[in-house]
């Protein structure tokens, strides 16, 4: 009986995995859509984007160099591109700088109390930035930091690096003991020990520990907009400047709002693996 | 002899000599990142816990007056807070919940072998990648927009009425776009949960007889435990600050002011009402203690009985 | 070249109460290879690692070539260290790996491929000089452990279970070669194991621990004819030595009704106990079977070809007891025989305090 039910079976078992990936290939597109479309308006003339939705249309890079090269408004392309790239990048480095240390001091060689510091470090991510930004704008305004790049690189490596401490942590700990032991033994100081030893193993986790940091201050908007409206603003702010009160924008923004989520988007895509395993591992061993 | 053995020092106050050498090498490494955080989150949080206690404000200027608590007072009695504090929270359950369920769902999807996986995982994790204010502009003006918006160009295809929906369901419309990003950051720790068990439990499993079912609820779902506490963990402390979608997708319509909008428009965003935007910031801070004390809770869950 | 003393050194793990090694006296001679076994747990690691100096000692000293190293730091000790799962660095090659340590001592880039080549050469790793450790076997991942060791020409070798992620044929031939090179390279060796085979074909002198104690430190051969006390005596050997409560035999020492026999010196170092407070241990090959003796049944039959073990129920101290019996062979035991049980060789005698009594 059991014998003659095995054929049915395989063959509804197969059925059903067709449709389970028809299923996914489905979400994906779902998911994907909003930005396919965004991509696509930006190659649209303002004709064709602002009217019932439209998937074939002659392709125009018309908005791509208005925005680009559009100088009205406070804050051009280059100078946000250049603001965001600058304060992106320096702060990124000052975390993995300052992370580093502390995750060995965590994990590899702790210091008595590492819950409770760990703890600390996690905890100060539960407060409301926003709790804070009045009197993060007192501070700036005294110290002439408003409209800089400097204070945007100092807030965004304060934001990042509670998130870089904790993952990078769980990292160094996978590093085992005897490798740090006989690097000891082999006559290491703490320089060699992280250069030489932990660093080249936990390569991938640091990759997907900066590449995070990375997605987080590009795509930062409140700190940005709150203290920097008039200089140093970045690339987010950019963006919402193509929103216009008055005539159409929608092709203009799909462009701007194209290039400004295409870095990270492509960086985020190389780095997906890499990020699974930074993630889960990043926290749970 | 003697002498000698004074003046050498004793095994005793060689070893604590050591030992406090050592306890300073392992301290060092971790004080400038210390160092700078506690600069940069205990200063402000000090200078708002002041304020808090004056009449401040810019327009019109005065000068800081100590009024006791009288801010607080106020604060407990302000109607719109408590809205706010109301929407922060429907808004940060409600959008992990989803993300959390949703992204299990994908997960389990993603975790069969089928040709594009890669391919399909790639297109998914995008919206997790896309910048805030950009996600919510695109959906406010080309998926939910009455006029030009693509949803409502499939609701009239079917014969429904098109709806405004950024304007007429704010909170929710706002809800959607966040488990529109938030999803795939789930589904990235839950695949990797998913990913990290071993097939020798799974095929156990099939030995004894276990049907999909009871094998997911009783082997897998216990298995992704940490994984899911960690993603419900990570999602509130965006989530729960939420602000950049607000401002370009309803700025602050009805229903849609959170805590974070709230306390922003009654400060530097505008009200420039000093004294009692701190008192606001400071119950926020103590609200998030709060929570962030469950929270913490979980991760010490995470590790414990972990060594360094 | 160097000696190693341990002078009472003792470690107390953090948050524990009993000491992971418990006053440990130990000298270790110039060029010796001692080898530290015991049961798990028994703090064999912790000592090597206390001689390490990755392990804080709590009381107590550890001497190199007559210097106090106790508190100074594991590269200022001149040690090499073999682990277990050799930790071998991932991302360098062979040659880099067994150059790491010669490269923090500022020595030359031509003299450590000098010294690289010499100590490949040694074991045979010539041709992996320029892989990465996860291309290589287990044998040849555990000759690379070795080859970073010999290149540094430390003081002392230290080595911790280095053979035991090696499947059985290769351990026994690694066991030779590597006791054949420390004894050509005359290096002074500790090396931990917790199988005693190892332990008694390795070691000049083997020290047996338990539970952080030592019990007794000798040449293998005293160790197994003259274990210092019941735990020995049953640690070392296999089948291990037959231990029981002696029964008194008018007046002296027994098993089942059968008097154990004993020098007159041990009998009457004996005789200062009552017989029934004295433990008789008697090695399998010790015993044989035959016509007279103690009565009892044959309940297993182990035939190994070149000789086999019998197990015999007897009758002891009034309830069923058994006694492991070597037997040649191609033995014509047969489960269920009833046979007797006799002496053939020396008999081991401990008092009640464990200790053995000696003539
Ligand atoms: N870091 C530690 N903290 C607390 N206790 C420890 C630690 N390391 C070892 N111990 C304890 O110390 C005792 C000795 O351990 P050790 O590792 O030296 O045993 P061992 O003889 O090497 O055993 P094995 O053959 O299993 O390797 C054990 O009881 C162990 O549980
Ligand atoms: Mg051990």
């Amino acid at each position: 009986m059991s014998g003659s039910n095995t054929g049915p079976v395989v063959g509804e078992r197969k059925l059903g995995g067709y449709l389970l990936s028809a299923l996914a290939w489905f979400v994906g597109f779902l998911f994907f859509f909003p930005v396919f479309w965004m991509v696509l308006s930006g190659f649209k003339t303002e004709a064709d984007a602002n009217g019932p939705p439209k998937l074939f249309f002659e392709p125009t890079t018309e908005q791509f160099a208005e925005v680009t090269n559009d100088t009205t408004g406070l804050l051009s392309a280059g100078e946000a591109f250049s603001n965001s790239f600058w304060a992106v990048a320096i702060s990124t480095v000052l975390v993995m700088l300052l992370a580093i240390p502390a995750a060995y001091a965590l994990s590899i060689k702790p210091v008595d109390k590492w819950r409770d510091v760990l703890f600390f470090f996690i905890s100060t991510k539960f407060l409301p930035i926003v709790a804070a930004i009045l009197p993060l704008w007192i501070i700036a305004r005294e110290l002439n930091l408003l409209n800089t790049r400097l204070i945007l690189i100092i807030l965004y490596t304060a934001m990042n690096l509670p998130l870089a401490v904790w993952m990078l942590r769980s990292f160094f700990s996978e590093v085992p003991r005897e490798l740090i032991e006989a690097a000891q033994i082999d006559g290491t100081n703490l320089r060699g020990q992280i250069t030489s030893v932990i660093l080249p193993i936990v390569a991938p986790g640091l990759a997907a520990t900066a590449l995070l940091c990375v997605i987080f201050a590009w795509n930062e908007f409140f700190l940005a907009v709150q203290l920097n409206p008039i200089e140093g603003s970045t690339v987010p702010i950019w963006v919402t400047g193509n929103v216009s009160t008055r005539g159409n924008f929608l092709a203009k923004l799909s462009a701007a709002s194209t290039l400004a989520t295409l870095p990270v988007i492509i960086a985020g895509w190389l780095a997906q693996k890499r990020m699974i395993r930074g993630l889960a591992m990043g926290a749970i061993k | 002899m003697t002498a000698a053995t004074s003046n050498a020092p004793s095994r005793e106050e060689q070893v604590k000599a050591l030992q406090k050498r050592e306890a300073r090498r392992r301290r060092l490494p971790l004080l400038p990142a210390l160092i700078f955080t506690i600069l940069i989150t205990q200063i402000p949080f000090v200078m708002s816990l002041y304020y808090s206690f004056t009449d401040w404000t810019v327009t019109p200027p005065s000068p800081r007056t100590w009024t006791g608590i009288s801010n607080y007072t106020d604060a407990f009695t302000n109607s719109f807070f408590r809205e706010a504090a109301v929407t922060s929270i429907v808004m940060t359950v409600s959008s992990v919940l989803l993300s959390v369920i949703l992204g299990t769902g994908v997960a389990l999807l993603l975790d069969r072998k089928f040709f594009g996986q890669g391919f399909v995982r790639t297109l998914i994790i995008t919206p997790f990648l896309v910048m805030p204010v950009v996600a919510g502009l695109v959906w406010k003006n080309q998926m939910f927009s009455a006029a030009f918006g693509v949803i409502n160009w499939l609701l009239e295809a079917v014969g429904l009425e098109a709806v405004e929906f950024a304007s007429k369901y704010p909170r929710w419309s706002i809800v959607a776009v966040l488990v529109w990003q938030w999803t795939p950051f789930m589904m990235l720790i839950i695949l990797a949960g998913l990913q990290g068990q071993p097939a020798s439990v799974l095929e156990a499993a099939k030995v004894d007889g276990a049907t999909p079912r009871a094998t997911f609820f009783q082997i897998t779902l216990p298995h992704l435990r940490p994984y899911l506490e960690l993603g419900v963990l990570l999602g509130s402390i965006y989530l729960i600050q939420v602000f950049d979608h607000i401002v370009v997708m309803t700025g602050g319509g009805p229903g849609s002011t959170n805590v974070p909008y709230f306390v922003n428009q009654r400060s530097i965003g505008g009200g420039w009402r000093f004294g009692s935007a701190s008192a606001f910031s400071i119950l926020v801070v103590i609200a998030t203690i709060f929570i962030a004390t469950f929270g913490l809770r979980v991760l010490s869950g995470l590790l414990e009985g972990e060594e360094p | 070249m160097a000696e190693v003393k341990f002078d009472a050194a003792s470690r107390i793990y953090p948050g524990t109460e009993e000491p992971a090694v418990n006053k440990l006296n130990l000298d270790i001679g110039d060029g010796e290879l001692l080898v530290l076994v015991g049961p798990s747990g028994s703090g064999k690691s912790t000592a090597l690692r206390m001689l390490a100096g990755l392990e804080f000692v709590n009381d107590g000293s550890i001497f190199i070539n007559d210097k106090d190293v106790t508190l100074a730091p594991p590269q200022d000790r001149d040690i090499a260290m073999v682990f277990q799962n050799y930790a071998l660095y991932p991302q360098m090659t062979v040659a880099s790996n067994m150059a790491f340590a010669l490269k923090q001592q500022g020595v030359s880039k031509e003299d450590r491929m000098a010294r690289v080549k010499e100590a490949a050469k040694i074991l045979d790793l010539e041709p992996f000089l320029d892989r990465k450790p996860k291309n290589l076997s287990g044998g040849q991942r555990q000759r690379v452990a070795m080859g970073r060791a010999i290149v540094r020409e430390p003081q002392v070798f230290l080595m911790d279970e280095p053979l035991s992620n090696l499947d059985a044929k290769l351990r026994v031939q690694t066991r030779t070669e590597l006791a054949d090179l420390q004894a050509r390279l005359g290096v002074t060796t500790v090396y931990v194991t917790h199988d005693q085979v190892e332990a008694m074909t390795m070691g000049h002198r083997v020290a047996v621990l338990n539970f952080g104690v030592l019990q007794q430190v000798d040449a293998p051969r005293t160790l197994y004819s003259a274990p210092a006390n019941k735990f020995v005596a049953g640690f070392i050997g296999s089948p291990a030595m037959n231990l029981l409560a002696a029964s008194d035999v008018g007046g002296r020492a027994g098993i089942g009704g059968v008097q154990v026999p004993l020098s007159d010196a041990v009998a009457a170092a004996a005789g200062a106990h009552p017989a029934r407070e004295l433990t008789v241990g008697v090695r399998p090959e010790h015993l044989q079977l035959g016509s007279e003796g103690i009565p009892g049944e044959a309940i297993v039959v182990e035939e190994l070809g070149s000789e086999s073990f019998v197990h015999v129920r007897i009758d002891h101290l009034g309830e069923s007891t058994t006694i492991v019996v070597r037997d040649e062979g191609e033995t014509d035991v047969r489960r269920g025989d009833n046979v007797s049980v006799g002496f053939n060789g020396p008999v081991h005698l401990f008092g009640p305090d464990d200790q053995r009594i000696s003539g």
